[in-house]
């Protein structure tokens, strides 16, 4: 396709695509967050309604990607409460939201929160700005360590049954 | 002296079925009460309805002063051995007597003390500490019978204490049950099918069939009730076989009397409805002898058996 | 009660086969923990899962071994021919039927002390051993208790031993069935009052929330209502049922 033709046509999909929530907007309390494998860690997102109307219906979505490339992300896993219902946002008010996750992989990921209308025409979401999240290793199980449980109470247990027995059938 | 058993109209129902109806005893304080009866005849159901197992479905009991409705008070003062009774394979015969001490409340040390001294009666105090899974039969029987003693029982009820035991086990049973009798003061209940037991070693004995009572009373009065002809055998000198036969046949009470096979060996059978008791008639038989001048070499009364008044009553009913 | 369950420790643990079910269940957790300990790919929620796989398995297992020793109680020793001797004593049944419940009881004890370092080791480096072991000690005990005393009545009642043993497993079966069933399946209010009113699941349930995602005690503690009912309803019945039923002959004869 010739650019000439291409700028034409994201012109007329431009023209004619729905337009994103007016007056809205969604901003975080922090810019990035540095963390350790298995800890918790919490950001707040507030949505604002310049508008001047009340807007309603509205849904916020927490998003998770990975941006390292390796690691492994599956968003139930970083959060359980991903989809919150939001009550009406007056003209000009705004509401918070706590956002708590877990740092289930190291890593670097990208958090940032989607807000779209329940029904009415579909319309782009609007999002706010990518939250970066690097969460250090550190290492959590020592797996050589494991042998000597592994072996070792068995094997107790073992001697202690085997002990038993023999007293008595002597 | 009150009776240490006494047991008024008892009876245990099943639905339609009567195991034991109308059983009524006494028994005193130190004697031993044979209870015949025939396979089926509801000796263990009678046992078990003494023993607390299973409740009266009629009638009323007690042992040693304790009425039935104190069952826990029963239990307290009598030793069982049941029939066919199990034992913890993994148990030493040490281990299996002190718990049962400790069930009648004995303290650690008295029931230590008290299993050594059972054992050693009983004669498996060199086994003690061998698991009951190496024990013969026998020696499982005796193990019970000690059991039956840990509380120092005021009743011991034995059922069917020789089942499957030779000879000479029976007979070591035996004389353990008329030691506890005679050295314990215990009053001992027997149920056994087996006769020979109940002449051995019991005072008394009851009889029965079908649920009921046939028959009870010492052996000899037992015997007495049975329908059974009475006869006796003599030995004479061989020579005098004739005159002895002529002697007897004019005494009045005696039925027949007869050569028996074996030189010099005679069978007088006794009326049955003269009334006389049959010694009292062998006695009139034996003067006649003596009085004829003809020398007695041995005599036997045999009369009514046990054996015999047990088929008739066990038959009747 | 203190002989009769005295005894019947000693008769599960000296006598060996305590020890010996013991030994076997170490060695299933030996199997689960080094697997997931030498997994270089374990993610920290897989690890939590993993901890929680590990009480999962302690808890069923401990249950399922006081289950079937308490199914055994009674019926077990009307067909070994022990039962009578143990009735013509003075003890009451209610006493024989608790140091009975008790000594079922240990199993679940004695499975839950082995589990300790497996938990300790497999949970340390998420934080979690405490309230791993603890929601453990606490679930673990309650399911125990329900179905041993389960087993226990089973026992009374059952016409012989084989009938007593079957019908607690089957029980426990249908009991866990529901654990395995996909997520989908579980969707809905009448799958949610299913699984909450059966204990094992509730129990199960309660159990993954607090250790793999990481609730506070209180956050579903509604889960914890129907182990605790199980637990006390199935134990006061066991007991009175014990007490009033215990007899010679098991099933309808009895």
């Amino acid at each position: 396709m010739s650019s000439a033709r291409l700028a034409l046509l994201i012109g007329l999909l431009l023209a004619f695509a729905p337009a994103a929530q007016a007056g809205l907007s969604v901003s975080n309390d922090r810019t990035a967050i540095a963390t350790k494998l298995g800890h918790k860690f919490v950001f707040h997102s507030t949505i604002r309604n310049d508008s001047t109307a009340p807007a309603g219906g509205l849904v916020a979505h927490l998003n998770v990607v990975d941006l390292s490339g390796h690691t492994y992300v599956d968003p139930e896993d970083w959060s359980s409460h991903r989809t919150r219902y939001l009550a009406p946002i007056p003209a000009g008010g705004s509401t918070t939201l706590p956002w708590p996750m877990n740092a289930v992989n190291s890593g670097t990921i990208g958090v940032y929160v989607a807000v779209l209308p329940r029904s009415g025409a579909p319309v782009p979401p609007t999002t706010g700005p990518t939250l970066r999240v690097r969460i250090q290793d550190r290492k959590t199980l020592n797996s050589g360590g494991i042998l000597p449980l592994a072996l070792g109470l068995p094997a107790l247990l073992g001697l202690m049954a085997l002990g038993v027995r023999f007293r008595r059938a002597r | 002296m009150s009776a240490a058993i006494t047991a008024r109209g008892v009876e245990k129902r099943y639905g339609s079925l009567v195991a034991v109806a109308d059983l009524s005893f006494e028994v005193e304080a130190g004697e031993i009460l044979g209870v015949l009866g025939p396979n089926g005849a509801g000796k263990t159901t009678a046992i078990r309805v003494l023993t607390t197992i299973f409740a009266p479905t009629r009638g009323s009991f007690d042992v040693a002063g304790s009425p039935h409705t104190c069952p826990t008070e029963i239990r307290r003062i009598i030793g069982v051995l049941p029939e066919s009774a199990g034992y913890p394979e993994r148990q030493t015969a040490e281990e299996y007597l002190r718990y049962h001490a400790r069930l009648y409340g004995q303290s650690r040390l008295g029931a230590r003390a008290v299993t050594k001294s059972l054992l050693d009666e009983v004669g498996l105090g060199e086994r003690s500490r061998s698991l009951i899974s190496t024990y013969s039969r026998g020696m499982r029987q005796r193990l019970g019978i000690a059991r039956a003693l840990v509380n120092e029982p005021k009743a011991v009820f034995l059922d069917e204490p020789t089942l499957g035991l030779d000879p000479a086990g029976q007979r070591q049973i035996l004389s353990t049950i008329r030691r506890i009798a005679a050295e314990r003061g215990a009053t001992v209940l027997l149920s056994t099918h087996l006769l020979a037991e109940v002449e051995e070693t019991c005072s008394r004995v009851l009889i029965l069939s079908r649920g009921r009572v046939a028959a009870q009373g010492t052996v000899s009065e037992v015997a007495r009730q049975a329908a059974a002809p009475r006869s006796g055998r003599l030995r004479v000198p061989r020579e005098h076989v004739e005159s002895a036969i002529a002697a007897l046949q004019a005494v009045p009470g005696v039925e027949a009397a007869s050569a028996d096979g074996q030189p010099g060996l005679l069978k007088v059978t006794l009326a049955q409805t003269d009334g006389r008791p049959p010694e009292e008639t062998m006695n009139a038989g034996l003067r006649a002898l003596i009085e004829a001048g003809i020398p007695l070499l041995s005599y036997e009364l045999e009369g009514a058996r046990l054996s015999d008044a047990f088929l008739a009553m066990t038959e009747a009913l | 009660m203190v002989v009769v369950a005295g005894q019947e420790l000693r008769d599960l643990w000296l006598g060996g086969r305590g020890l010996v079910l013991s030994f076997a269940f170490s060695l299933l957790l030996s199997v689960i923990s080094y697997l997931v300990a030498t997994n270089r790919a374990l993610n920290f929620l897989e690890q939590r899962e993993s901890v929680n796989l590990t009480l999962q398995v302690a808890i069923a297992v401990g249950a399922l071994l006081a289950l079937l020793t308490a199914a055994d109680a009674v019926s077990g020793e009307r067909e070994r021919g022990t039962l009578e001797s143990l009735l013509v004593t003075p003890v009451s049944r209610l006493e024989i039927s608790l140091g009975k419940l008790l000594a079922a009881l240990s199993l679940w004890a004695a499975a839950f002390v082995i589990t300790v370092p497996y938990v300790w080791f497999l949970a340390r480096g998420v934080g979690l051993v405490g309230n791993a072991i603890a929601v453990g000690l606490v679930v673990g005990t309650l399911l125990a208790i329900f179905l041993a005393s389960f087993g226990f009545l089973i026992s009374v009642f059952a016409a012989s031993n084989r009938v007593s043993l079957s019908l607690s497993l089957l029980v426990l079966l249908a009991l866990f069935v529901p654990t395995q069933l996909p997520s989908s399946a579980q969707q809905g209010w009448a799958s949610d009052l299913l699984l909450r009113l059966n204990p094992m699941t509730a129990g199960e349930h309660y159990v993954g929330k607090i250790v793999t995602n990481g609730h506070a005690w209180s956050q579903d503690i509604s889960w914890l209502v129907s182990p605790l009912i199980a637990a006390a309803l199935f134990a006061a019945t066991a007991l009175v049922a014990g007490a009033r039923f215990t007899r010679l002959r098991g099933g309808a004869s009895g």
